[in-house]
């Protein structure tokens, strides 16, 4: 046997996958060749470090923060619960009005203006982004992009984009018909609010007007 | 037979948040441990375990059953590593090391913010080795490395991940474990 064909042998044996006629050529072949020998014993040796160092869970690092794995492990988990869309939204809704009676007296009122209101939603569907402080806001496309370090100080919205957090908002953040990232230096002191659909933004606006006639 | 995790895609697909937090449960210290052997930063391997999250439940009603649910979550987390791998650092080849470019310490190119005095104590010689060399290899090598290696998955389970022949899949894994032996011949 020649040493290259022992050099694939060696490798389709590591692999488990020599078949055992050709597991005694190569044991044959190593009797007899110190070169490959030697090479059989250091491709074992690595296979034995590759698999011990890289499935070592006790050399990962523990997330910034928590005490233990344990700790960050849940961290992260709420994180990602955190992030998903928000589901079902409307028996939330069927929750509010029972168990707020005058939100259906509202409800009876903004159901009057309901047509004009659908008209208006989804007529726009270009970018717009509003907030009280805009001026370190990147803008790619059709994502708002808060960079990492910068402090937005009040509110963000964005409509029809979508938004890429990776600094901080101080004040809420609201995305209407887009969609949010949160990067994990992301950080969001008032309210973090997804709205796709008519029926949200329709609420979404009649609380806008709402506080704007209390204000 | 239907799996556990198709009974809960199928559940959470529904609005089942608790169905999906169950699947969270079974898959996220695996897949960070699988980001952070591919990436070696802890904040870049959780964002890739969050979005790996986020895609699997946005594409929750496009899950094909054929596949085993363990394939399909790999995938997108190992696609989301090399993507991010890809846009760190221009492309650089196995070929090239053939040369052995002693200067290229793979481990020192890593952000250090997670090496901390008693995450180095932890790492003995060989691993500290193993990691160096890990860290150097590129991509296409390095998922099949880490996948064989940290999830014992069969030489055909790797292919269905990375979605490429068998084959394929031998090629890398011996040129990558040839490089590893490389790189350790120090301390074998
Ligand atoms: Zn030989």
């Amino acid at each position: 046997m020649k040493c290259n064909v022992a050099i694939l042998y060696m490798h389709d044996y590591l692999d488990d996958e020599l078949p055992a006629v050709q597991t005694a050529e190569l044991k044959t072949h190593l009797q007899s060749c110190e070169a490959c020998k030697l090479r059989f014993e250091q491709l074992k040796r690595t296979e034995a470090f590759a698999m011990s160092a890289l499935s070592d869970t006790s050399t990962l690092p523990i997330a910034a923060g928590a005490a233990t794995h344990e700790a960050g492990s849940d961290r992260l988990s709420e994180r990602i619960m955190g992030a998903l869309p928000t589901p079902s939204r409307k028996r939330s809704w069927t929750r509010m009005f029972r168990n707020h009676p005058a939100i259906t007296v509202a409800a009876v009122f903004v159901l009057l203006m309901m047509t004009s209101f659908f008209s208006m939603w989804g007529q726009d569907t270009e970018l717009v982004v509003s907030g009280t402080d805009l001026q370190h806001v990147v803008i790619e496309g059709d994502t708002v992009i808060v960079p990492e370090g910068v402090q937005v100080n009040g509110n963000l919205t964005v409509e029809n984009g979508k938004a890429d957090i990776q600094g901080e908002v101080a004040g809420d953040l609201i995305v209407i018909d887009g969609s949010t990232q949160l990067a994990s230096t992301a950080k969001i002191i008032g309210q973090n609010r997804e709205i796709n659909q008519a029926l949200d933004w329709l609420w979404y606006k009649v609380t806008q007007t709402v506080s704007g006639f209390a204000n | 037979m239907i799996s556990i995790e198709a009974r809960l895609a199928r559940m959470a697909l529904k609005g089942d948040q608790q169905a999906f937090a169950e699947i969270v449960g079974l898959y996220q210290d695996k897949l960070y441990h699988m980001a952070y052997r591919m990436l070696g930063n802890r904040q870049e391997a959780e964002d890739v375990v969050q979005d790996t999250f986020l895609r699997v439940h946005k594409n929750l009603e496009r899950y094909d059953q054929s596949m085993k649910f363990s394939t399909w979550i790999y995938r997108i987390a190992t696609n989301l590593s090399i993507d991010r791998l890809r846009k760190r650092r221009p492309g650089y080849s196995l070929d090239a090391e053939s040369s052995e470019h002693e200067g290229l310490d793979g481990y020192s190119m890593l952000p250090s913010d997670d090496r901390t005095p008693e995450s180095e104590a932890l790492l003995s010689e060989t691993q500290r080795t193993v990691h160096q060399a890990m860290a150097t290899l590129p991509p296409k090598y390095k998922s099949v490395m880490v996948l064989r290696y940290l999830h014992e998955l069969s030489l055909q389970e790797v292919g269905e991940v990375l979605d490429m022949p068998v084959t394929t899949v031998k090629t890398r894994l011996h040129r990558g474990r040839d490089f590893l032996r490389k790189k350790l011949e120090r301390v074998l």
